[in-house]
């Protein structure tokens, strides 16, 4: 069995560990949850440097608050959470973007891409359109204001559902459904708009 | 259906077909086709950023970071609870000096202490002189006083 791999009693008996003030085994949960923790500052961020030592932040952040873990949600949805705050704060104190790599395309081949991109399901993409494609939608994201950038994310990326991003962000689920209707049509207001700037 | 319930519709049902109905509508309107196509162009835009893979974790990420939070377990939480003392006890002496100076600085008497002395007792007898006592007459009236002895 590997290092990272352990059963939820386990997981429990760790962090009590932790809780004592035992480092060492916070190491045995920082190896199983870092792909995942990754993974949302990853999503959320995009910014493929900072990545390492954003989600060095959040476990440093979750070893100091480990106290307060009282067992109530799993560990996993209670380290993410940390994850999302801390890139929340990050985004607010960094915001900037503007939409280029897409708009340096030709007009040809951006028509090409977008008649691409809208023919359901999205298919017949070849890596460069796929590239630029993701240049795009993820600029587009950059730009949104970060409570939408959020539960974007969550939902179309991590692949979250509205249930565990109720549990995630403390809300609830109707809330999530709200605020996830508005976020997809900002991002459609924005896009329509850039369009228009664009022609 | 009008435009306002396709939209709230398109947004609805992200990525899953619409409706017949819809479609019949999207086929007449065409600021609603366009929304509906930009939808469509998102969702594939989600889809490629989601395929996007994220970094590994560089080797020896986890025991690093064990290393780092030995070190601030050994000196970092040390500094931090004397920095958090630290703290207090500035806010503390700056709380008793601020007190200090004022109770130097302000009268013992006067406006800003309170209702001076003199003032209060003349508002005070003011009030009372208007003031009805418990028997309903005003202060200053005389009352018979009745013992219960027969009355003429």
């Amino acid at each position: 069995m590997a290092r990272s791999e352990f059963d939820v009693s386990q997981e429990v008996e760790y962090i009590r560990r932790v809780q004592k003030g035992d480092s060492e085994a916070f190491g045995l949960l920082v190896e199983k949850y870092q792909q995942r923790i990754f993974s949302i500052v990853f999503h959320l961020v995009r910014r493929r440097d900072e990545v390492e030592d954003l989600a060095q932040e959040v476990f440093f952040k979750a070893f100091r608050a480990i106290r307060s873990y009282n067992f109530q949600s799993s560990f996993a949805t209670w380290l993410s959470r940390i994850a999302v705050n801390h890139c929340y704060d990050y985004l607010r104190k960094v915001r900037a973007s503007r939409l280029s790599y897409y708009s340096e395309m030709t007009e040809e081949s951006a028509h090409e891409l977008e008649r691409k991109a809208e023919s359901p399901p999205p298919q017949g993409l070849d890596q460069g359109e796929k590239l630029a494609l993701r240049d795009f939608v993820g600029r587009l994201l950059e730009r949104a204001p970060e409570d939408d950038r959020l539960i974007l994310t969550l939902k179309e990326l991590e692949d979250y559902s509205v249930e565990e991003i109720a549990e995630l962000l403390k809300l609830k689920t109707s809330t999530v459904k709200v605020r996830l209707h508005r976020a997809r049509k900002r991002m459609l207001v924005d896009l329509e708009r850039w369009r228009q700037e664009g022609k | 259906m009008d435009c306002k319930a396709i939209r709230d519709l398109v947004g609805q049902r992200w990525g899953e077909e619409l409706p017949a109905e819809a479609l019949e509508h999207l086929r007449k309107c065409a600021g609603c086709e366009a929304y509906w196509r930009n939808a469509r162009f998102l969702q594939a835009g989600f889809h490629a950023l989601a395929e996007a893979t994220p970094p590994e974790a560089s080797f020896g990420f986890a025991s690093r970071l064990v290393r780092r939070l030995q070190e601030w377990d050994a000196t970092g939480a040390r500094s931090e609870f004397f920095e958090t003392v630290g703290r207090r006890f500035v806010y503390a002496t700056l709380a008793l000096t601020l007190a200090l100076l004022l109770s130097l600085a302000l009268p013992s008497t006067g406006p800003v202490r309170g209702v001076a002395g003199a003032d209060f007792l003349g508002l005070q007898s003011r009030n009372q002189a208007s003031q009805p006592d418990v028997v309903g007459g005003e202060i200053g009236d005389t009352h018979e006083l009745n013992l219960g002895g027969p009355t003429e």
